[in-house]
């Protein structure tokens, strides 16, 4: 018997233990990693392909402040600027919903390929667009999320304005960093509100990354001591913006993580203390037999470690799975609750009436559970299209090891402690 | 018979160390989920409080809020002569035409900035909402592009200091006030003249109307009167109807509570079954002693449960006074509704206190389920012999 097996044979020896323990880290990383997500979302949202050369105008004194349609000319005049398009906010309703779900934006169709360069779209969707006046293109997501086909109509009723407009979808785009949205023309919208002189925001592409400063600024310029003073800034600057909003949502999301980690190093090390504390006695055998106290101390750590190791494996794996390969965690959950059931069938044959039900009860579960996150799909199906990228950076997933490995190491130092302290006698003497 | 609760204390007493970290564990998952839980009551609360219910307000048909709706000034004239709004002594109407403006401001600390609402109100509109205090410095004297400024926001955005000047594209507004508005939505607000909101930040149009009724019967004839009209296009409402629809931001607050309740739960049922099995397995000459004693399988297993149940009970309660303290804490994010800075407290209110508590009760009585169990079923004799 070499020491690994030795340790192993040790780890798996209160099969219930080792998986309960393994089983609350991996509850406690699997959150961990998802709030370290959800706070990366939050305070740096992923950087779009086409966004170091866009810039973006608004108002001001704010987003909610629309901007004269004239200041465009102004704009195409600046050396350095490629392309500019009006993009301004809907609010539109969609269907009998309660609220805007997802964003409906007007702008000139016939910009859009300059502009959104990086966009894909179903063929023919930009030279539709562009003749269709009342056309619109729509979001994969929100296509996906509401089952809406190319040549289906929408219908939407403004919040901001006071008209409802239908839109036929002449293409569906993806492949950018917001796929949830619906561009429609901004021609459209005018005629409908019958306000041809305002618009949200513009946007701009610029021609090469040296350029812009020098357009950030010449547009900034332009208008300064007009009545519609503007602020242009870079796509990224805009967007952090838009974060730096959320104020104190992020420092509290910070303090809930700290928590998590705390209450996850509590709870796992008095599990894995109690672990070495219930073989107090063998210990001190082997001291007795001769074992030196760092020996010993490497076997406690080694089981501590490989429990947590275990522990984050599965927690770390299984956010990683359900948040990216959204399906396949559908599909492991899946074979899980059937193995739950083939328990089930187990126990009704030995007419383990309890174990049974239990048994029963937890497959009926986890089968819920595995078929809900199967037909989601992805993270954005999860959260209603709420969340639309939730990235497990290699950076967290390493951030939550540390802190696993961190917790092997705590969770061993109260047990090597009273390994020290305990003479080989008491130890001996020792019952439970 | 059952075994006397005594027992089960005793028995928690002993293994104290256990029971400690079990019980910290619990309590800290039932503070985490107190705390988002009572940011969403705050929000919610912040909401309620803001309503008056002599009010009505009236908006444009299909705006969800106020920021969003449109009233044009000939709209508001007809309003104006609605017979069922109240006087004052004078015999002026009471009814206050707002403007809601956005303005995008820094932040007193670091770079960052965030949207600020200021509502353009008509000289009755301060009547109207008698929640509203001032609290330092004078109020706004309409055409001296002066604001007041709620005394909150003031703590948390630059230049927000009576006699600074607020500098927006390119307008100057001095600050002349500070308000209170009673933990209200108010109190995200920063005020100064409707009129001169609108000609200074180019806005035709009011946003929304209030006005105060004489009776409830008065409400309801105006609310028909003004949702009839399909000239006018308007819609009014109490003004506490509308405030406790504006619920948009603590909803996504609710899911991220809920869903860290569901993991930190599994988590913490695990560890207590961890303890209560330990417990289960280090009692068993105990147990079989029991048996013998006469107490029967079913007593064995109520006694475990109500242990279980005891030691998370003591957690939740203890989770639940840890987070106490954060109690009326004021803590701000975006507004969904308004898309502005949104000030509110954090509100523990007893429903919250008890369903915390209730949380932390499923723990115990599901993670000592399956350990109570084992117990009940240990076979007398082998249970006597053991080591």
């Amino acid at each position: 018997m070499t020491l690994a097996t030795f340790i192993i044979k040790n780890a798996v020896r209160n099969k219930r233990r080792a998986a309960l323990s393994i089983l609350s880290v991996a509850a406690s990383l699997f959150l961990l990693v998802t709030l370290l997500v959800f706070q990366r979302e939050l305070t740096l949202p992923p950087e779009e392909a086409g966004a170091a050369l866009r810039v973006v105008v608004r108002n001001r004194v704010s987003l909610g402040q629309p901007l004269p349609a004239r200041q465009r000319p102004i704009i195409e005049k600046i050396t350095g600027v490629e392309a500019v398009t009006p993009f301004s906010w809907f609010g539109g309703v969609f269907k009998d919903e309660k609220f805007p779900s997802f964003a409906q934006f007007a702008l000139d169709p016939k910009m859009l390929r300059h502009v959104f360069g990086e966009a894909k779209v179903t063929p023919g969707a930009y030279e539709a667009f562009e003749s269709e006046r009342t056309g619109c293109i729509i979001g994969k997501l929100t296509a996906d999320k509401y089952k809406i086909k190319v040549g289906d109509i929408i219908k939407f009723t403004s919040d901001i304005y006071a008209v409802s407009l239908e839109f036929k979808v002449v293409g569906i785009y993806w492949g950018t960093i917001d796929d949830r949205n619906c561009l429609f023309n901004q021609k459209y919208l005018d005629e409908a509100t019958g306000n041809h002189g305002m618009v949200g925001t513009w946007w701009v592409k610029v021609r090469s990354t040296e350029d812009m400063p020098a357009v950030i600024q010449a547009i900034n310029n332009a208008f300064a001591n007009t009545s519609s003073e503007v602020r242009a800034e870079s796509e990224r600057a805009f967007q952090l913006n838009f974060v730096s909003m959320w104020g104190n949502i992020k420092t509290l999301v910070t303090l809930i993580s700290t928590v998590v980690v705390f209450t996850l190093v509590l709870v796992s090390a008095s599990t894995m203390s109690m672990a070495v504390r219930e073989r107090f006695r063998e210990l001190a055998i082997l001291k007795a037999l001769g074992f030196q106290r760092r020996e010993l101390f490497a076997f406690i750590l080694a089981e501590s470690f490989g429990l947590a190791g275990f522990g984050a494996v599965v927690g770390i794996g299984w956010a990683w799975l359900l948040y990216s390969q959204t399906r396949w965690a559908g599909i492991l959950l899946g074979a899980v609750a059937a193995a739950f059931a083939a328990n089930f069938l187990k126990l009704l044959f030995h007419r383990e009436w309890l174990g049974a039900f239990l048994a029963l009860l937890a497959a009926a579960g986890l089968a819920a559970a595995a078929k809900f996150i199967y037909a989601k799909g992805s993270i954005a199906g999860l959260t209603q299209n709420f969340m639309n990228t939730f990235d497990v950076t290699p950076r967290i997933i390493g951030f939550a090891l540390l802190v696993a490995a961190c917790l092997g190491v705590v969770a061993s130092l109260a047990p090597s402690w009273a390994v020290v302290r305990a003479s080989v006698v008491e130890g001996l003497k020792t019952l439970d | 018979m059952a075994l006397p609760i005594k027992y089960n204390v005793r028995n928690l007493v002993i293994r104290w160390r256990s029971t400690i970290t079990t019980m910290l564990g619990v309590a800290l998952v039932v503070a985490v989920y107190v705390l988002v839980q009572a940011l969403a009551v705050g929000l919610e609360k912040a909401s309620q409080n803001t309503g008056d219910p002599r009010n009505t307000i009236i908006l444009r048909k299909g705006s969800t809020a106020e920021s969003v709706s449109q009233i044009t000034r000939a709209q508001y004239r007809e309003i104006l002569y609605l017979p069922q709004i109240a006087r004052d002594q004078n015999g002026n109407p009471l009814v206050s035409a707002d403007v809601i403006v956005l303005i995008n401001l820094p932040r007193k600390q670091g770079r960052s900035e965030a949207n600020v609402l200021v509502r353009g109100i008509s000289p009755m509109g301060r009547f109207l909402r008698p929640q509203v205090r001032l609290v330092a410095g004078r109020w706004f004297v309409p055409g001296n592009r002066e604001i007041v400024v709620s005394a909150k926001l003031a703590e948390r955005f630059a230049n927000f200091d009576i006699g600074s000047q607020i500098k927006t594209g390119g307008k100057l507004i001095t600050v002349v006030g500070w308000l209170d508005g009673g933990d209200s939505a108010y109190d995200s607000e920063c005020w100064m003249d409707a009129d001169e909101a609108r000609s200074l930040f180019d806005r035709e149009n009011y946003s929304s109307v209030l006005l105060r009724v004489n009776g409830p019967e008065a409400a309801l004839a105006i609310s028909n009167r003004v949702d009839t009209d399909k000239r006018l296009s308007l819609r009014a409402m109490p003004e506490t109807e509308y405030y406790s629809k504006q619920t948009m931001t603590a909803k996504p607050i609710k899911v991220l509570g809920g869903f860290l309740a569901t993991v930190m739960s599994i988590g913490a049922i695990f560890a207590a079954m961890n303890t209560l099995y330990a417990s289960v397995g280090a009692r068993v000459r105990e147990i079989g002693t029991l048996r013998v004693l006469g107490y029967r399988r079913r007593a064995i297993l109520m006694s475990f449960i109500i242990e279980g149940a005891l030691l998370s009970l003591a957690g939740g309660l203890l989770g639940g006074l840890l987070a106490l303290p954060l109690h009326g804490y004021t803590t701000a994010t975006i507004g969904l509704e308004t898309f502005s800075e949104t000030i509110f407290q954090f509100r523990i209110t007893p429903a919250l206190f008890a369903e915390g508590l209730l949380f932390s009760l499923i723990v115990g009585v599901i993670g000592s389920l399956l350990p109570a169990i084992r117990a009940a079923r240990l076979p007398v004799i082998a249970a006597l012999r053991a080591a």
